[in-house]
């Protein structure tokens, strides 16, 4: 029974399992906030300095499709709530379906980060390969070319923990549609769709702070 | 077993409906001119967002405690290395 129901050796039941289960990747949640946190940490000091290159750069970016990409990935946490919803009850074809628009969100979410980043390089943005900045002020051309280090390690990163998901809805949508999942035992489901739903609360302070900061 | 209430799907389309409206507040304010507010506006507008996804989608709202200390320790340590490092790079 035990094993039917998938508990292991040490857990008395399947609601212990899942509260160890929840508390361990909230435990890594936690440690992914302060592994981001260290670049918004990076990002408020120098725009506290820079508030002028910071603004002239922002500017820079392309805002139709970084909003485009905030509204994907926020409709990407709705289907995956949802996913986690059908699990609880024991869905398995709309859990399943809810796991596949995930996905497709997912990977919708890096083509467009991929046009983005195509149209930022022909556009001179990319420091270090072809960064040139035609302002009057070569201080501030540092600090433009600064954010856009930023700009490139923060969602370069973020691209490659949602390149991580995609792989890990993916797998458990197979899982799902293998019947691997019951009301009794969907803790891969849960689990899976707490971390993206923090890689989305990343982006969403990542959004207002590179895209969003002089715009009028 | 620890009770995990299940959410009506309404709830969760009306969170939804509310983070795309918070999407275009934040995207519209923007472009107004409000100096200091702008940004104040947009960082307020991501708390949030960041809540909404927190305590609705990720099911804060009525899990174990012990799963709001972690969340919360998260943030916690954040403002503290935020608020060290600003006694040293924000007075330089």
């Amino acid at each position: 029974m035990a094993k039917e129901l998938n508990i292991a050796a040490q857990f008395e039941d399947a609601g212990q399992q899942r509260a160890v289960a929840d508390l361990g990747i909230w435990i890594f949640l936690a440690t992914e906030i302060l592994f981001f946190g260290v670049l918004f940490t990076a990002y408020t000091f120098t725009r506290y300095h820079h508030p002028g290159a910071f603004a002239a750069a922002s500017r820079l970016t392309n805002v139709v499709l970084g909003s485009s990409n905030t509204a994907v990935l926020l409709t990407s946490s709705l289907t995956m709530a949802l996913a986690v919803r059908a699990a609880k009850l024991g869905r398995r074809r709309i859990l399943t379906a809810w796991l596949a628009a995930t996905l497709v969100l997912g990977l919708a979410f890096l083509v467009i980060k991929a046009i983005e980043y195509t149209l930022d390089y022909q556009q001179h943005l990319v420091p270090g390969i072809n960064f040139t900045y035609a302002g009057p002020d070569l201080l501030r051309a540092q600090y433009v070319e600064l954010f856009f280090y930023l700009y490139f390690v923060a969602t370069g990163v973020h691209a490659l923990h949602l390149i991580i998901g995609v792989g890990v809805v993916g797998s458990i949508a197979v899982l799902a549609a293998r019947g691997a999942f019951s009301k009794a035992y969907f803790t891969p489901v849960e689990v899976g769709g707490l971390y993206w739903h923090l890689v989305d609360v990343i982006w969403i302070f990542l959004y207002p702070l590179l895209y969003l900061v002089a715009r009028a | 077993m620890i009770s995990h209430p299940i959410s009506p799907v309404k709830t969760y389309f009306l969170v939804w409906l509310t983070l795309v409206g918070l999407l275009l507040l934040t995207l519209g304010s923007a472009y107004l001119r409000l100096g200091w507010l702008n940004g104040a506006i947009n960082l307020g507008i991501a708390v949030a967002k960041a809540l909404l996804v927190m305590v609705f989608f990720m099911h804060l709202r009525s899990s174990q405690t012990v799963l709001r200390i972690v969340a919360g320790a998260g943030f916690l340590w954040l403002a503290i290395m935020i608020g060290l490092a600003w006694t040293d790079f924000g007075a330089r």
